[in-house]
């Protein structure tokens, strides 16, 4: 199977080029995320700060390892295919809120942890948290990661998955067909694809595109940090479209969607890696304000159109939705 | 005259019936029959906590858009401290409630009964009835 990077390459010469996506459940700040690159802008110092964290990503050495290799090995057992559906009832649209900070994961001002990488894909910089009595507190800017929300109905929900590569690679064999749609108030209905698989990350490895069994974000370093660690049934990176109304208004995006153990706590508060109930699931989609910046093997801001004006009158620039009334299946092939 | 007295006397109790057989239950006090208990978009049972008498029906309506159960049985519990169930005292369990859908359960044992959401346990989602003796 050709590389979905290869495919993209020749389609979209740059800069979806070589197209890998990635990446991961993701994302950062939204609403401050132009004000912020027009203060790092003007601020050369911390320009530098950010090309030297983004080289930094500690798991890029890992992912360049991989994804040239043209026969990855295969899943130990052979290949799993998993579906999960949702075909009644609402989602959760996650808005723009500060993150509260996980002194596990982030560590303390005397001894950060999780700064390095793009901000808000794999690290969060320190310069980029609260400090209150000598602890980390919360993000200074808002990102998809928090915890307000609204209800939205008619949430609908498909996911076909196969993870059949084991590892990051330049090809797969791991598939994808994806489909999800909710409702606003208005009777407006969202909509977001995929079907395309990265066959690798960039500055974290996406097991072929699909994984299953494994943990991520919080302390692996595997998706962004302001995400609690979870245990993952399955994940998927890839590419796809946001659509409104049937038509397409923003794309290709990267998509990242996974089904885990619950990490919501009173009140629907994203919480600590102390707060995790393992034997509730759920899955999470995002559409992450990022695009793959393939030249650094990093990512660069790039609000999502999503076509869903926020009270304040701003488009929410992301889509970070949970489907929790779910069937589940999955089997060896 | 004295047929139109006995029409708006009639209209009356006609409407004094069908108030009375409409009206929501009222916890606490025992007086009605069925208790009503709304769930919300915010993961709530509204009330969380009623007080009933042996003998008292409870429905549950999913007022909300969501997804909702109501659960009363310690197998399916996440966290032992969210289920109650008197001694003596049948689990039960909606299944799953589309919005708009109602449930309802007849309380036939006293006790404390500590119910929950299958899907929204862990977000908060869990209620209380007190069921008092039958006076």
């Amino acid at each position: 199977m050709r590389s979905v990077y290869q495919k993209f390459h020749r389609r979209w010469q740059r800069p979806f080029g070589k197209l890998v996506l990635l990446a991961a459940a993701v994302g950062l700040f939204m609403a401050g995320t132009v004000r912020l690159q027009a203060q790092m802008k003007e601020n050369p110092k911390m320009m530098q700060m950010i090309k030297k964290m983004k080289q930094k990503a500690v798991a890029k050495d890992y992912v360049r390892a991989h994804m040239k290799v043209k026969n990855p090995k295969k899943l130990l057992g052979g290949p799993i295919e998993v579906t999960v559906t949702q075909n009644s009832g609402g989602v959760f649209v996650a808005l723009p809120d500060f993150r509260r900070l996980d002194p596990r994961i982030f560590g303390t001002p005397e001894m950060p942890r999780a700064f390095e990488g793009t901000p808000g894909i794999t690290g969060l910089p320190v310069f980029l948290r609260e400090v209150e009595n000598g602890q980390f507190t919360k993000m200074k800017k808002k990102s998809p990661f928090g915890d307000k929300y609204i209800v939205m109905a008619n949430g609908k929900l498909s996911l076909k998955a196969v993870d059949a590569t084991a590892t990051d690679a330049a090809t797969t064999e791991d598939q994808l067909q994806f489909r999800a749609s909710w409702q606003d108030k208005a009777g407006n209905t969202y909509e977001v694809r995929a079907n395309k698989v990265a066959a690798h990350g960039l500055e974290f490895p996406t097991f072929g595109g699909v994984a299953t069994n494994v943990i991520l974000h919080g302390f692996t370093g595997l998706g962004t940090p302001l995400m609690p660690s979870e245990f993952t049934y399955v994940a998927f990176w890839g590419m796809g479209q946001v659509l409104k109304n049937g038509k397409v208004v923003d794309g290709p995006r990267l998509v990242h969607g996974m089904l885990t153990e619950y990490v919501r706590t009173e009140g629907y508060k994203l919480g600590f890696d102390k707060d995790v109930t393992p034997t509730r699931l759920q899955f999470h989609l995002m559409v992450a304000p990022f695009k793959p910046d393939m030249e650094h093997m990093s990512y660069m801001p790039a609000p999502v159109k999503t076509g869903f004006k926020l009270p304040n009158g701003m488009e929410l620039p992301f889509w970070h939705v949970m489907f929790e009334n779910l069937q589940i299946s999955a089997n060896r092939k | 005259m004295k047929k139109i007295a006995l029409f708006v006397l009639s209209a009356l109790m006609l409407w004094v019936a069908v108030v009375a057989f409409a009206a929501p239950g009222k916890s606490k006090t025992g007086h009605s029959k069925v208790v009503h208990i709304t769930m919300t978009n915010t993961l709530k049972f509204n009330p969380a906590s009623d007080t009933i008498r042996v003998g008292q029906t409870v429905e549950w309506r999913n007022t909300s858009l969501l997804v909702h159960t109501v659960t009363c049985d310690p197998k399916k519990a996440a966290k032992p401290e969210h289920v109650a169930l008197p001694e003596g005292a049948e689990p039960f369990d909606s299944g799953n409630m589309d919005p708009d859908a109602t449930f309802r359960h007849t309380f036939t044992v006293p006790g404390v009964y500590k119910y929950f959401c299958i899907p929204h346990e862990a977000a908060g989602m869990v209620g209380e009835i007190v069921v008092l003796p039958a006076k």
